[in-house]
This record gives structure tokens, C-alpha cells and sequence, in this order.
């Protein structure tokens, strides 16, 4: 049993070595970890050694060192992915980043029909990825039926061909990932609002400043601390892009569009080379780890 | 009538004495109106959706127009026969419940360790299940397929179920719950003598029900919506779950209209799930999201 001495400290020497406790409790973690080990650890170990090997079809065949990774650098694909990405990424700045701030101002600055503008923003969020991007197409088609297109036609304005334009694919995707996500986001953003003492405001407004300074001095910098993490998760998930220049485009037209997530699974789906396919995922899984020290950083220095 | 409410405004740069001056009055009225359009923009993709999904492929190609000439709805009910849909339904239905379940007894447990029996050395489950929150699943899916391959476990549900019961941010989430759970509780049923799983099935669940239920909200949806493992797995095993049935129509001869048909199939079960959660879902996910 454990004692406890003069000092208030648990005595260490007369706990047997094994407790009950301890036994139970690693009882009751061993089947999760169990499931960790086979779902989430052990596949990161085997993308490394399947990513330092030749295999033919599942069956590992010789010891390569990084050949793989020598040739992947070397694919032009892989390169025109790498520009890709940094052009999604922009884009996301651009579209997707201010999205989500502007809304949760203009939704909070609101009183009538508050929750159902809170609920709307959110409903995206829970149609499938598959779904929204298929929905989607339709909605960006060609030709005089596409919807987009149809409602220029009110205006006057020609019918045009989106997602075959290169320089639209891109952006066309980043509306889409944005209308999807930006609710979620929004709502954070509005959480983060109303935690902002009103005392704040009052204070602002004895010193005379109006809506806007208020908006531009109080809510403003509260959103952008916030803002920080959101952009590093942002970012995160660009990289993983995957069913989006898929099923739109087949990442065309003329790989304008093809993320690193999809010659992923171009590697493991069309040509059955797993081990190429284990290299990219070995890299993608490196830059991701960078952003995502980031994010726990900055996350570590808000709560300082 | 519009104003009147202003009064319990609680957030937000505008106050509720600015609402004297006639221009903050005017600015109101049109931040209400901008919303009011962004909800509209925001629902329009779904509702015109379920608007194209009524219409014949003739209609749909030859007609520009956002709404269907005629609502058809027996249109409907043929796609759905013909496709043969429920089987779909019904295997990821199979899919949904057995994840939830996984979701809530597996990730239950680990945290229950983590917050409350804490064994020594649980510090090293801990740090490990924290950093598989770093690495996003897709990126090792490649290395886990081959590993399924092995076990001969393709074409077969298990690996989807379990899965979603290693699940970190579920972890999490119920880790953070069950350290708020009142310890006198816990203590209390020590003393009668219950043991550590008892507790854990008898006094924690049923006191972690609001967690519990975010939970099994989040699984479902995930599980309905998730596409990429199923489709390696249970592609041409005649299991092909919903989302599996809706890629495999890329590359095949189907219409745009049943492309949308099938659209809306697989958007009507989660569409349900938030109009009964929608409050919970909304909360979950902010309070997830700035605590995780």
C-alpha cells in the first residue's frame, strides 16, 4: 500500500512494482492502442519503408535507398504539383482567408434571424466532399446550361468555359473548398468575438469612436490573433486537396490543376506503384509536420 | 419591431445605444440585408440540387432556366430503382453504425485512461496519440491499404468499424470532458467497490452524454462522408457504400441528371442528421475547434 511520510511525500519504496492500477489501466488502453498502432503509427513507419523500396504490386522486392524520392524530384508532374500547390495556396489567401472574417463580423454586428444565419453559414460543412464537388461541376458547367452561366446570361454576359480555362480551374476550386469550409470557420471567429468584454466597446465609445473604429481596433486584432492558427490549418489542408481537381477535371486541363494528394493516389490507383506513391506521401507528410509545429507553437504562445 | 430586439444585443462593435442615430439604424438594416444574401448564396448550390434532380435529362440540357419546367418526381423514384440505391444506403448505413460505435467504446476508453485511472507511464500513449493529431490520415492511407492487403481484410467492413476507433481528436475531445467530471463520483463508486470498467461503463458514460453525443454526430458524418478508404477496400466487393456508388458514376455513361439525382441521395441522410443536431453540431463545432 502506499505510505505517506513525515514529509507529505509518497512513499516510493513499499508500492509493489506493479500496481493494480497500473495493470487495469494499460487493460483498458491496450485495445485503442492496439487500433493506433495498426491504423495510424505503424502505416507512417511502413510509408517510409515502402518509400525506400522497388515492390511489385504488395510484395517489397530490393532495398533502393532514395531512388524513389531522386525520381519523384525529377518528375516533371511532381513539380507542376509543387507550383500547384503554392498557386492554391495563394488563392486560399486570397479567397479563403478573408472569407470567414468578414462573415462572422457582418453575422455578429446582427440580431433578427441570428441563429438561422449562424446555422446557414454552417450547412456546407456536413454535405459530403464527394457530393459538394459533383454538385459543384454542374454548377460551374459549360455552355449556355451551366447555373453560373445561366445567371451571367441575366446580365448580359456570355457563357463561359470555367473549369477549362487554366486560369480559373484553380480559383474555381478555391470558391468551392471555401464555400464548404468558410462556415466552420466563421463560427470560430464568433466565438472569439463574443468573448470580447463589452466593457471594451463602452470604454471606445466614451472616447468617441464610432461603428467602424470599434470593428477596426477591438475586433479586428481579436480575430487576427486567431487568424494566425486559422491560416497554419488552412494551409494544412490545401495540401491535402484531393477530390476536388479530381472529379472536376482529372486535375486538367493539362495538370492545371494537380495537387501532390493526387499523384498520391494516381501512383497507388492507376499505375499500382506503391512505393513511388509512399515517397510523395513521405514528403507531403514532412511539410505538413513543419506547419504543424507551427500551429502547436503559436497555439502554446496564446495560452502564455 | 426590427429594433426591438436590439436591446439584448450582447456582442459585437454595435451597441445597443448607438441605435439612437438614424445612420446606425441604416447600417443595420443592410448588414441584415448582406446576410440574408450570403445565406442565400450559401444554401442556393443545395437547393438547386434538389431543383435539377426533378428534371428530365432533355429539360436539363436543352433549357436554361434554374428552375424545372415540370416537378416530376416519379423521375426520382425510377433513378433510385434503377440505380439500385438502397443497397448502397443499407451497406453504408453498416459502415455508419459500426464506426459511431468504435468511435464512442474505443476512444472512450483510452481517454478514460488518460484522464482518470492514469496507470504509469500513460504519459507515452499520451505524447504518441498527440502527435498522430500532426500527421493528417491520408497521407499514410498508401502504407495502410498495403497493410489491410496483407491481413486479407479487403472487401469487408472490419477495417472501416475500427478505424474510426483510433481516432485522436475524439481523444481528445472526451479527454477534456472526463477531466470536468466531478471526481467525487468516480471516488464514491471506488468505495462500493466497483471496479475500473464498471465505472467507466456505469457512472462515466451516463454522466458524458452531451460528449457522447457530439461524438457519435461527428462519427456518423465522417463515416457517411468519407470516401477515400472506403473506395480502396470495398470497391467491386458489391459492399460499395454511398460515396463509393457516387465516384464510380465518373467515366460511366450516366446522365447529369441522375449524376444529380444520386447528388442528392447522398446528401439527404446528413441533411437530416443536422436539421435534428443542428444546435449541437454548431456547438461542437466550435467549442472542438478551439479547444483541440
Amino acid at each position: 500500500m502506499v505510505k505517506v511520510n513525515k514529509k507529505g511525500q509518497i512513499n516510493h519504496r513499499k508500492k509493489p512494482l506493479i500496481q493494480k492500477r497500473d495493470y487495469i489501466g494499460w487493460m483498458i488502453m491496450l485495445p485503442a492502442i492496439i487500433l493506433f498502432a495498426f491504423f495510424v503509427w505503424e502505416p507512417i513507419l511502413e510509408s517510409v519503408r515502402l518509400s525506400l523500396h522497388t515492390a511489385k504490386g504488395f510484395r517489397i522486392e530490393e532495398f533502393v535507398g532514395f531512388d524513389n524520392y531522386k525520381r519523384l524530384f525529377q518528375y516533371p508532374t511532381f513539380l507542376q504539383a509543387l507550383k500547384n500547390t503554392f498557386v492554391y495556396i495563394i488563392w486560399s489567401l486570397i479567397i479563403g482567408f478573408f472569407t470567414p472574417m468578414i462573415l462572422a463580423i457582418l453575422i455578429t454586428e446582427t440580431v433578427n434571424l441570428k441563429s438561422l444565419f449562424k446555422v446557414g453559414i454552417y450547412f456546407p460543412n456536413i454535405v459530403p466532399g464527394l457530393a459538394t464537388v459533383l454538385m459543384w461541376k454542374y454548377i460551374f458547367g459549360e455552355g449556355k446550361t451551366g447555373v453560373i452561366n445561366i445567371l451571367l446570361s441575366y446580365i448580359g454576359v456570355e457563357p463561359q468555359v470555367w473549369m477549362n480555362n487554366t486560369l480559373l480551374t484553380i480559383p474555381i476550386i478555391v470558391i468551392i473548398l471555401t464555400w464548404k469550409g468558410a462556415g466552420a470557420t466563421t463560427l470560430i471567429y464568433m466565438a472569439n468575438i463574443s468573448n470580447i468584454d463589452p466593457a471594451l466597446y463602452e470604454a471606445a465609445t466614451i472616447d468617441g469612436a464610432g461603428i467602424i473604429k470599434r470593428i477596426k481596433h477591438i475586433i479586428l486584432p481579436s480575430i487576427f490573433s486567431l487568424g494566425k492558427m486559422m491560416l497554419i490549418l488552412q494551409i494544412i489542408s490545401v495540401f491535402q486537396i484531393l477530390y476536388e481537381p479530381l472529379v472536376l477535371k482529372q486535375g486538367g486541363p493539362n495538370n492545371a490543376s494537380i495537387s501532390i494528394m493526387m499523384l498520391v493516389w494516381n501512383y497507388a490507383n492507376r499505375e499500382f506503384n506503391y512505393p513511388m506513391a509512399a515517397a510523395t506521401s513521405v514528403v507531403i507528410c514532412i511539410i505538413l509536420i513543419v506547419f504543424s509545429g507551427l500551429y502547436f507553437k503559436f497555439t502554446k504562445t496564446k495560452k502564455d | 419591431m426590427f429594433f426591438k430586439k436590439y436591446s439584448n444585443k450582447e456582442d459585437g462593435a454595435i451597441r445597443f445605444y448607438d441605435l439612437h442615430s438614424t445612420r446606425t439604424k441604416i447600417l443595420s438594416i443592410i448588414i441584415f440585408i448582406i446576410c440574408l444574401l450570403i445565406i442565400i448564396m450559401t444554401l442556393f448550390p443545395i437547393v438547386w440540387a434538389f431543383l435539377a434532380s426533378f428534371r428530365t435529362i432533355k429539360d436539363f440540357n436543352n433549357n436554361p432556366s434554374i428552375l424545372p419546367e415540370v416537378f416530376n418526381f416519379g423521375l426520382f423514384v425510377q433513378t433510385w430503382k434503377e440505380l439500385k440505391f438502397f443497397n448502397n444506403y443499407i451497406n453504408s448505413f453498416i459502415v455508419v453504425l459500426g464506426s459511431a460505435l468504435c468511435a464512442i467504446f474505443f476512444n472512450g476508453l483510452l481517454a478514460y485512461a488518460f484522464a482518470i485511472v492514469k496507470p504509469r507511464g500513460y504519459k507515452i500513449v499520451f505524447g504518441l496519440v498527440m502527435w498522430s493529431l500532426l500527421i493528417p490520415p491520408m497521407t499514410s492511407m498508401v502504407a495502410l491499404f498495403v497493410n489491410i492487403n496483407k491481413l486479407h481484410l479487403t472487401r469487408s467492413f472490419i477495417p472501416l468499424w475500427l478505424m474510426m476507433g483510433a481516432n485522436a481528436f475524439f481523444v481528445m475531445l472526451f479527454k477534456q470532458f472526463f477531466e470536468s467530471l466531478p471526481m467525487e463520483l468516480i471516488e464514491a463508486a471506488k468505495l462500493d467497490g466497483a471496479g475500473y470498467l464498471q465505472t467507466f461503463l456505469r457512472i462515466i458514460i451516463p454522466l458524458s452524454k452531451s460528449i457522447v453525443m457530439v461524438i457519435i454526430i461527428f462519427s456518423i458524418n465522417a463515416a457517411w462522408s468519407d470516401f477515400l478508404m472506403p473506395y480502396l477496400i470495398l470497391n467491386g466487393s458489391g459492399k460499395e457504400t454511398v460515396m463509393v456508388r457516387l465516384f464510380s458514376f465518373q467515366g460511366s455513361n450516366a446522365t447529369a441528371v441522375e449524376v444529380l439525382r444520386a447528388v442528392v441521395f447522398s446528401i439527404i441522410p446528413p441533411i437530416v442528421l443536422f436539421i435534428v443536431f443542428q444546435k449541437k453540431i454548431t456547438e461542437g463545432a466550435t467549442t472542438g475547434a478551439l479547444k483541440g
